[in-house]
């Protein structure tokens, strides 16, 4: 069974037909080819596929494509515009908050679902907030000073 | 996922209708957190799913001064979360609500889909027993009104027939003058089930116990109130002594199980533990 949904993700519309059963998270990679959200446990339970649904977090594998109808979805890719990089992004890097990145993509949606809200967010609120973002690479320390630089970049 | 239709009634009649005419082969979606995951296990194989985000006015919370509050079905732990009138007059919610899953999924997943899917171990059931929670079950016959810990009929079962979805969850105002506690363990400080969940609600007067509300959660095959501890903190007096045999009664109304998470003899000191702090906490 197929519907035909509107998904406008990065500010961009894309109309297009999906089975029921079909996740957000499958039709960025398999047929927007968007793959900067990344495709992990597939039960919410590592944040790798971390998108904003109308500035909401929320883990792309249990979002069906037909629920995020007419929506505003921001991924990744997204982010950077005009080749220059998001302050999230710049902070991520300058504080060494990456290592293999696979994390990275989901990591920083979740911060900045979190500082829109949140423009000075403590260290407890911080690890509240990525709590659903599991990295293997960099033991979070670094991941906690980049949000912290990045909420001051923001903050101008 | 084995396919499905995604049915999007207009009412909750024509839900209940849709969830009759499917015969156990479709069940009502809200967040979908706990269902999805299933389907996708292939542990639960349906023919369809009710959506019920298409249905107005269940994403809303109500709160009156004399009827209490009000969660609808699509209410979101997020939006309890940043609910005033949660965090005012029903903290033990706002407390159960923090140490829930992820934000990402506490955007999506729901109060009552959470007491719907009947994990012993869940957050959610236990200040809805403290509080004294009522389910409003609605159906193709008419409407219901269930006691939440009557909801459970075992490790994720409920009592609900094929066609009955819960459409709110009620929760009278909470004793003038009532402290409670809520006391989990888990391994992690996020995203994990409590390996023991405690909850209490206990209010004195002129020194001595005049309430007393002792929720338990993952020590049987259902979240329960501990209604042997219950009686006994009434009849006593609140000092350490008693604290700590009220502890040792609610052990004794436990059945825990050895699994991945714990052993049962574990669960059991736990148990002994967190219900001494959380009467210390309630009971000043």
């Amino acid at each position: 069974m197929k519907k035909t949904v509107k998904l406008v993700i990065n500010g961009e519309t894309h109309i297009l037909e999906a089975e029921h059963r079909r996740t957000l998270l499958e039709v960025l990679r398999d047929d927007l080819h968007l793959m900067g959200t990344k495709k992990m446990c597939g039960q919410g339970e590592c944040g790798s596929c971390t998108v904003l649904l109308e500035g909401l977090a929320v883990n792309a594998c249990l979002v069906l494509a037909l629920d995020a109808d007419g929506k505003r979805i921001e991924t990744i890719e997204g982010l950077a515009q005009g080749g220059k990089l998001h302050p999230i992004q710049e902070a991520f890097i300058e504080k060494g908050a990456i290592q293999c990145g696979f994390c990275t993509p989901g990591m920083i949606l979740t911060t900045k679902a979190l500082l829109v809200k949140n423009p000075k967010p403590t260290e407890d609120e911080i690890k509240t907030a990525i709590a659903g973002n599991f990295c293997r690479c960099t033991g979070y320390l670094r991941i906690v000073d980049a949000i912290q630089s990045a909420a001051v970049r923001l903050r101008g | 996922m084995k396919e499905f239709e995604m049915i999007e009634p207009r009412t909750i009649e024509e839900a209940c209708q849709w969830l009759g005419k499917f015969k156990g082969k479709a069940r009502p979606y809200a967040g979908g957190t706990d269902l999805l995951v299933e389907l996708k296990n292939g542990r639960v194989l349906l023919d369809a799913l009710v959506n019920l985000k298409s249905i107005k006015g269940l994403d809303k919370i109500k709160f009156g001064n004399k009827k209490g509050l009000t969660i609808g079905a699509l209410v979101t732990w997020t939006d309890l979360l940043e609910s005033e009138v949660v965090a005012s007059h029903y903290p033990l919610l706002r407390k159960a609500s923090e140490s829930m899953g992820s934000v990402q999924i506490r955007n999506v997943a729901t109060l009552v889909g959470n007491v719907c899917h009947a994990s012993p171990a869940a957050n959610g059931p236990i200040p809805l027993l403290l509080y004294d929670a009522v389910c409003l079950v609605r159906g193709v016959k008419g409407e219901r009104l269930i006691p939440v810990g009557k909801l459970f009929a075992g490790v994720q079962k409920n009592i609900l027939k094929q066609d009955e979805i819960v459409t709110e969850i009620r929760l009278p105002l909470p004793p003038v003058g009532a402290r409670g506690s809520f006391q989990k363990f888990a391994q992690r400080k996020a995203m994990e089930l409590p390996v023991v969940a405690v909850g209490t609600l206990c209010r004195t007067s002129n020194g001595a116990v005049a309430e007393a509300r002792v929720a338990l959660g993952a020590v049987a095959q259902k979240p329960f109130r501990a209604q042997k501890t219950e009686k006994f903190l009434m009849k006593n007096k609140t000092d350490e002594q008693c604290l700590r045999q009220a502890a040792e009664v609610a052990a004794g109304e436990c059945a825990p199980i050895t699994d991945l998470r714990a052993s049962k003899e574990y669960r059991l000191e736990l148990v002994k533990e967190l219900v001494y702090r959380a009467l210390k906490e309630s009971l000043p």
